[in-house]
């Protein structure tokens, strides 16, 4: 049995409070999931009880005893690990060799090799069937994707035997199958006596998992629910302080008449195997199915960031962009899904950083009264949450740093946007706004392209949902069909024709 | 917009975070130069510090390509210039041979040289994927060897009188026209670093090449033009370095290569890559050269000197390091 017991932690960080009223309680046997817009705390909060930063002020009581964690170390061996969104992977060593760093099993005082391999073989089996079978002990972890990254995280942490469990963020990257797996094991850990705290953006695994919820909001304790009595609506009202929860878009049907802004034939790239399609003016078209399948491959490809074959037509015009910049001149642009490693240069102002697609639009000398005036007006739009436009993009929050990278596109007044997974990690609060944002796009008649991991955004916006896996369109989804079940199938239904072998599969058309 | 308006009037001005690499490497000049006064009496003199910003300016100028190199990241660095250097003296030595007329076309065929030597080092980095230490290495070699192989060791020529009467000689008053080249100069590069595409573009791919080619930069253009500008500018160094010495000899420009290093990483930008900037790698030049004079002064051997300046530059470093991990 363990308990234990967060009562008024507060954390500051110069003069910046990240905690200002932080409380929790979670004992064995029981998930509570830990909810809150970005910059509520949550991380905060779940630093300090895994020892990974000391609090200001407050106390933690473990088993009824006040305890201190001097680091993390000392919180593991108490029981209390964490999993991650940030991945703490070595990329350069295997599967086991990550799972079992810093406690490697012993014997004789050497490793224990042959242990070694077992154990987290018995670790990926529980995994079983969510991911390629191909995945062995020894496989080096930067053959991975991030769904199998995330999850040999997941396996690390339960590798230590832990009696209290935090997961950060550890689903925003795990398809619906995986999840859906980690819910079983929560389940099962959950009767063997584990605590666990479960931080997640996604309302709907909240739902299927959680027995209850706390809500931080700007660093203090909002409350503790009990799920089962609780609406989804209600907890969000909780987290975002008197603002209208999130509305599900009422979809208007794009005109056939409206002209095709983008035409893609046969597209074929390392992972993609055939994919062909049409988007028109004013039309969300979103791109669905399990991690990996291609998708990013598909956006890539379009805004001339990798090499393909195929054709692609943008207005009726045939085009074969081998750079972003000439896919830029015909109005494309292109919202990256790492937007720390791929949309923005995280040590530059939110300026520099809106500024540089449109760089030659400026001139020489640089017009930078021009710039900044733009800048401050997109930014505005987007309600971005700043201190000024020369403050570094890194000291925004996750969710204002996305509305900058949506935002220094939107400067460039595109025809045709790509998002790769523009809400992963980002709060709900400006989920909300950045759905308003793409039906005004949409009525002003920009093409959008819409990959998304979270099923029910796809759901909610898309007018048509193209599902991929393995490389190929396996469904397209449109009106009335558009719905979870289906897009769930649809995945599904491709998972399940993998199985085959790939020579019988390359002639037939999967179904949806 | 209440939380945004909190947020603004929470962030006041606080000192430290004006005490940037840069504006410390200055004052260390102003200290350094004050302190001068102290251990030798008449060191703090208007002559001796027009004297100590003349013979930084020629560390500056031949740094200017250095700082652009280091900013644009993937291990960026030009061992290149100092024989480059070498070659724009000897170049505007024989090919002037003495006559005034001749410096402007001269200058021309200097710039274009330098140019085209870094372009190659460029177009090596880029296209043939081969590390800037080794490609630019290799170019220093090649370069050095074929000084040698043209002039067999026989410099002949002269240097144009208007040259060092421009340069080096008193021009405005008591200053001579270096000064007011390499103010001319920080300008210029002033605005190439933070009012033109190419210096936005050259901070982003120092940055994050990914994010930089997803934005439509187009990284090898930056990165070739980048090694091209740092050619000619050493070829411009040496071009203006000959108007000091007068006379040329093999090693002309060997002993600017460290100290063109130094006095970027002194300035604050980062070896690592898009940061930085080049008032700083002045100010690196200013701090290089009084630690360099001071020594003179003090009649303390070559040896001394050397392990002193070495010390000097990690405690500097160290320092810089130190805040950043503080800042973040």
């Amino acid at each position: 049995m363990v308990t234990l017991s967060a009562q008024h932690l507060v954390k500051r960080y110069g003069g910046v409070v990240a905690l200002a009223d932080g409380n929790l309680e979670v004992q064995s046997g029981q998930v509570v999931a830990l909810l809150g817009a970005n910059g509520s705390g949550k991380s905060t909060l779940s630093k300090i009880v895994t020892g990974v930063v000391a609090p200001n002020e407050g106390q933690l009581l473990l088993d009824g005893q006040a305890t201190s964690f001097a680091s993390p170390l000392v919180a593991r061996r108490a029981g209390i690990t964490a999993v991650y969104q940030e991945l703490s992977l070595v990329p350069e060593m295997t599967i086991s060799e990550n799972i079992w760093l810093s406690h490697e099993p012993m014997r004789l005082g050497r490793i224990n090799r042959k242990a070694m391999q077992q154990r987290t073989q018995a670790l990926l089996d529980l995994f079983q069937g969510t991911i390629p079978a191909s995945l062995i002990p020894t496989t080096p972890v930067y053959n991975l994707h991030p769904d199998e990254r995330q999850i040999v995280e997941i396996l690390k942490a339960i590798s230590q035997d832990p009696r209290l469990v935090i997961f950060d963020e550890a689903t925003a990257s795990l398809d619906s199958s995986q999840v859906t797996r980690l819910f079983e094991l929560i389940n099962r850990w959950k009767g063997e006596g584990m605590a666990i705290v479960f931080v997640s953006h996604r309302m709907d695994e909240i739902f299927r998992v959680a027995d209850t919820a706390t809500v931080l909001r700007n660093g203090s304790h909002v409350g503790t629910v009990d799920i089962a009595e609780t609406s989804e609506r209600q907890l969000v009202q909780m987290m975002i302080e008197g603002a209208t929860a999130m509305e599900r878009e009422a979809r208007e049907p794009v005109a056939a008449s409206a002209p095709i802004r983008l035409h893609v034939s046969d597209l074929t790239t390392e992972q993609l195997r055939g994919v062909s399609f049409e988007l028109r003016d004013g039309e969300l078209l979103g791109i669905g199915g399990l991690q990996g399948q291609g998708q990013s491959d598909l956006l890539l490809a379009i805004f001339g960031a990798i090499p393909f074959q195929g054709r692609l037509a943008l207005g009726g015009k045939e085009v074969h962009f081998s750079h972003p910049q000439q896919a830029m001149k015909q109005d494309v642009a292109f919202v990256p899904g790492d937007r720390g490693n791929e949309g923005l240069l995280l040590i530059r102002s939110i300026l520099d950083n809106l500024m540089l697609p449109s760089l030659r639009e400026y001139g020489v000398p640089l017009r930078m009264q021009r710039a900044r005036a733009q800048a401050g007006d997109v930014s505005d739009d987007l309600n971005v949450i700043m201190s000024s436009l020369d403050a570094p993009v890194n000291s925004l929050s996750g969710g204002n740093a996305q509305k900058v990278v949506i935002g220094k596109w939107l400067l460039r007044d595109p025809k045709l946007l790509l998002l790769n997974d523009p809400t992963k990690g980002v709060d709900v609060g400006a989920k909300g706004e950045f759905y308003s944002l793409l039906s005004n796009l949409r009525q002003q008649g920009t093409a959008i392209l819409f990959y998304s991991s979270d099923d029910e955004e796809l759901l909610g916006l898309c007018d048509r949902v193209l599902v991929m896996h393995d490389g190929r369109i396996s469904a397209e989804l449109a009106g009335e069909n558009v719905t979870r079940e289906n897009l769930v199938s649809a995945s599904m239904g491709a998972a399940h024709h993998e199985a085959k072998p790939p020579g019988a599969s390359q002639h037939e058309e999967p179904t949806a | 917009m209440t939380e945004a308006k909190a947020k603004r009037s929470s962030s006041l001005p606080n000192l430290t975070r004006y005490l940037t690499p840069p504006v410390i490497a200055l004052l260390l000049a102003i200290a350094l130069f004050l302190f001068g006064g102290v251990i030798s009496p008449g060191f703090v003199n208007p002559n001796q510090a027009i004297n100590i910003v003349r013979l930084a300016a020629f560390l500056g100028i031949i740094a200017a390509g250095q700082t652009l190199v280091i900013i644009s990241g993937g291990e960026g660095i030009d061992l290149s210039v100092a024989s480059i250097v070498t070659l724009g003296a000897i170049l505007t030595f024989r090919l002037t041979d003495g006559q005034n007329e001749l410096i402007l076309p001269v200058l021309g065929v200097v710039l274009l040289v330098g140019a085209g030597i870094g372009l190659v080092n460029g177009l090596g980095i880029v296209f043939l994927r081969i590390p800037p230490l080794v490609m630019t290495l290799a170019m220093a070699g090649v370069v050095q060897g074929l000084i040698l192989q043209v002039t067999r060791g026989q410099l002949e020529g002269d240097t144009p009188d208007l040259m060092s009467e421009l340069i080096a000689q008193p021009l405005i008053g008591p200053l001579p026209g270096v000064i007011f080249l390499w103010i001319g100069l920080g300008i210029a590069m002033w605005l190439l670093l933070e009012r033109t595409p190419y210096g936005k573009m050259l901070f982003a791919v120092g940055i994050n090449r990914t994010t930089a080619t997803l934005s439509g930069v187009r990284v090898p253009l930056v990165v070739v033009l980048t090694y091209a500008m740092s050619g000619m500018l050493a070829a411009f160094g040496g071009f203006v370095l000959l108007g000091f010495t007068d006379t040329v000899f093999l090693n002309l420009g060997g002993r600017y290569l460290f100290p063109s290093i130094a006095a970027v990483v002194v300035g604050g930008t980062l070896l690592s890559g898009g940061k930085g900037s080049y008032w700083g790698t002045m100010s690196g030049a200013l701090v290089l050269q009084l630690i360099n004079s001071l020594l003179q002064a003090q009649g303390l051997p070559e040896a001394t000197q050397s392990i002193i300046l070495g010390v000097v530059l990690l405690v500097l470093i160290s320092i810089y390091g130190r805040q950043r991990a503080f800042r973040l």
